[in-house]
């Protein structure tokens, strides 16, 4: 009769709820006060008919209740997980976000237990009097119907811790990727121990495999999206300790070699840098030599023009002829002088 | 920089000990008696570890002052010793060489092997020797060396370029000045030659 759903735990309420019972008879009987729940062990009374009404209210009253509650709990949950898709990588409401989800599980718990002292009570007293079909199925409806608001209460409650452990994977990622030394050497204590002090450590059951597994697991994809050619699938987590420290060293592998193909290219580029200025400045000297020679090719045309001229002169000077001339008229010169001034 | 042992095993799952395949190692740099406790500790640390790395995956391993370093491919396991100098990366490298090499040669007999091979394979001794410089092994480091040995070359290149261009303009000024003078030369001569016939 009593039916379990979501992730109530499970409290067998039974003997206390029957002497809730006894007692809200006890006390609607003589008068229609508000119930205690008390648990109060005693024998029954047959109870009259005329509570049945009362009862019936009851049973009403507590049905509201219950369902204000798990509407306020879905608000709760509603702003859970408006929290949970808001974390960012640094200001993260995780205590918020933990004493919220802690606060949704105490409610939803107390709610499966009312629903089923709810339960509890109609069968109880349907068991007990005679009431009209009609208001039995009514109260069924009643509750099912809030079992399975609950119900989905509990399935978002669900997906928000869900969503929430994603998120936090992807900040763990993201850490890592951002800090990457230091969080490789905490999680990477294997290479600092000795071989034959290691034997213990693989035999150590693995603490928290949720909360390791999640961060190396997305360590493991970041490396994976290098795509070294070399890299050799990982296999699933067999061994869990072992294998989380193996994870970061191949990825540590992987990104070394990484970078050292970045440090090759980036080596390339420099020397194809390097190469087009050597053949700039190569090509300006090449305009400058061109210069020389037409300056060199300028002298030499002049030089040999003055030497055809010099030798022009050189011939000239070394023939007699006009010396002859030149001294023939001189001295007919003085002849005529000579003989001007004598006869 | 140094490789003191290189070994390679056949890692049978769990249960069993690694059985090692070959084993080559370099103990010049140990005392007369100290040389075979050297090799028992290579051999049994390289089992240990061995047996300790799953498959497909990639260890190291700090002892004392070496570092062990094991690759695992598929049950057959190479381990190699080298000190703390040698960088991880090309330790790799040499191991995958190893495995590949040692495939090639030996096929699949190696998983049949139930026990300790002793006989020496002569490619893992000379591997040894031949891989002392990291840079042998990891292609990827003697890239780099050469390109860096490259780039001095070229920055020498460059300044001997630059000092070629100095010349080259003082090789210029020379010149015009002598096509200067030169032409000053021609104009002279020109000059005596023409106006000499009085006198």
């Amino acid at each position: 009769m009593q039916a379990r759903h979501g992730h109530s735990s499970y409290r067998d309420r039974t003997d206390e709820f029957f002497g809730v019972v006894e007692t809200l008879r006890r006390s609607i009987a003589p008068a229609a006060a508000a119930p205690n729940n008390v648990p109060y062990g005693g024998g029954g009374r047959r109870d009259d008919p005329r509570s049945n009404a009362v009862m019936q209210s009851e049973f009403n009253r507590r049905a509201s209740v219950i369902g204000l509650a798990i509407h306020q709990t879905s608000q709760k949950l509603s702003k859970l997980a408006q929290l949970a898709k808001r974390s960012s990588v640094f200001d993260d409401p995780t205590r918020e976000i933990g004493e919220l989800t802690a606060v949704i599980k105490q409610e939803i718990s107390g709610l499966n237990t009312a629903l089923l002292d709810l339960q509890a009570v109609r069968n109880s007293h349907n068991d007990e009097r005679n009431i009209s079909r009609d208001t039995t199925t009514h109260s069924a409806t009643v509750v099912d119907d809030l079992k399975n608001r609950l119900m989905d209460t509990t399935k978002e409650f669900k997906d928000v811790l869900t969503l929430r452990t994603e998120n936090m994977k992807i900040h763990e990622n993201r850490r890592q990727r951002f800090t990457n030394n230091p969080s490789k050497e905490s999680t990477n204590p294997f290479v600092r121990q000795r071989p034959l002090a290691s034997k213990p450590a693989p035999s150590q059951p693995a603490p928290l495999p949720w909360a390791n597994g999640s961060p190396s697991s997305s360590s493991q994809l970041v490396p994976r999206r290098q795509g070294e050619a070399e890299s050799s699938p990982l296999l699933q987590q067999q061994s869990q300790q072992q294998q989380q420290q193996m994870v970061p060293l191949q990825d540590t592998y992987m990104e070394s070699r990484a970078e050292a193909l970045h440090n090759v290219e980036s080596t390339i580029h420099e020397l194809s840098n390097i190469f087009t200025q050597l053949a700039t400045m190569v090509s300006q000297q090449g305009e400058i030599a061109i210069r020389i020679d037409q300056n060199m090719e300028d002298t030499l045309a002049n030089v040999e023009g003055a030497q055809s001229q010099l030798a022009r002169y050189l011939n000239s000077i070394s023939s007699n002829r006009w010396l002859m001339i030149k001294i023939f008229f001189v001295l007919i010169a003085f002849l005529m002088v000579f003989l001007f001034f004598v006869a | 920089m140094k490789i003191t042992a290189l070994l390679v095993l056949k890692a049978a799952p769990e249960t069993s000990d690694p059985v090692i395949l070959a084993n080559a190692s370099d103990v010049s740099h140990f005392g007369y008696f100290q040389r075979s406790s050297v090799k028992e500790f290579v051999v049994f640390v390289g089992r240990t570890v061995a047996s300790r790395t799953p498959p497909s995956q990639r260890q190291s391993v700090q002892h004392e002052e070496y570092k062990v370093h094991a690759y695992n491919r598929n049950g057959l396991c190479a381990v190699g010793f080298m000190d703390d100098h040698y960088p991880v990366r090309s330790a790799f490298s040499l191991l995958n060489q190893v495995i590949d090499e040692y495939q090639k040669s030996f096929g699949e007999t190696w998983r049949s092997a139930k026990e300790d091979s002793s006989q020496p394979w002569p490619y893992l001794a000379e591997a040894l020797t031949k891989f002392q410089d990291p840079a042998e092994a990891d292609k990827l480091l003697k890239i780099q060396r050469e390109l860096d040995e490259t780039k001095i070359i070229l920055h020498k290149t460059i300044d001997s370029v630059l000092a070629r261009g100095e010349k080259l303009d003082s090789l210029v000024e020379k010149s015009s000045d002598l096509s200067m003078a030169s032409q000053m030369f021609y104009k002279q001569a020109k000059k005596t030659n023409s106006c000499c016939t009085i006198l």
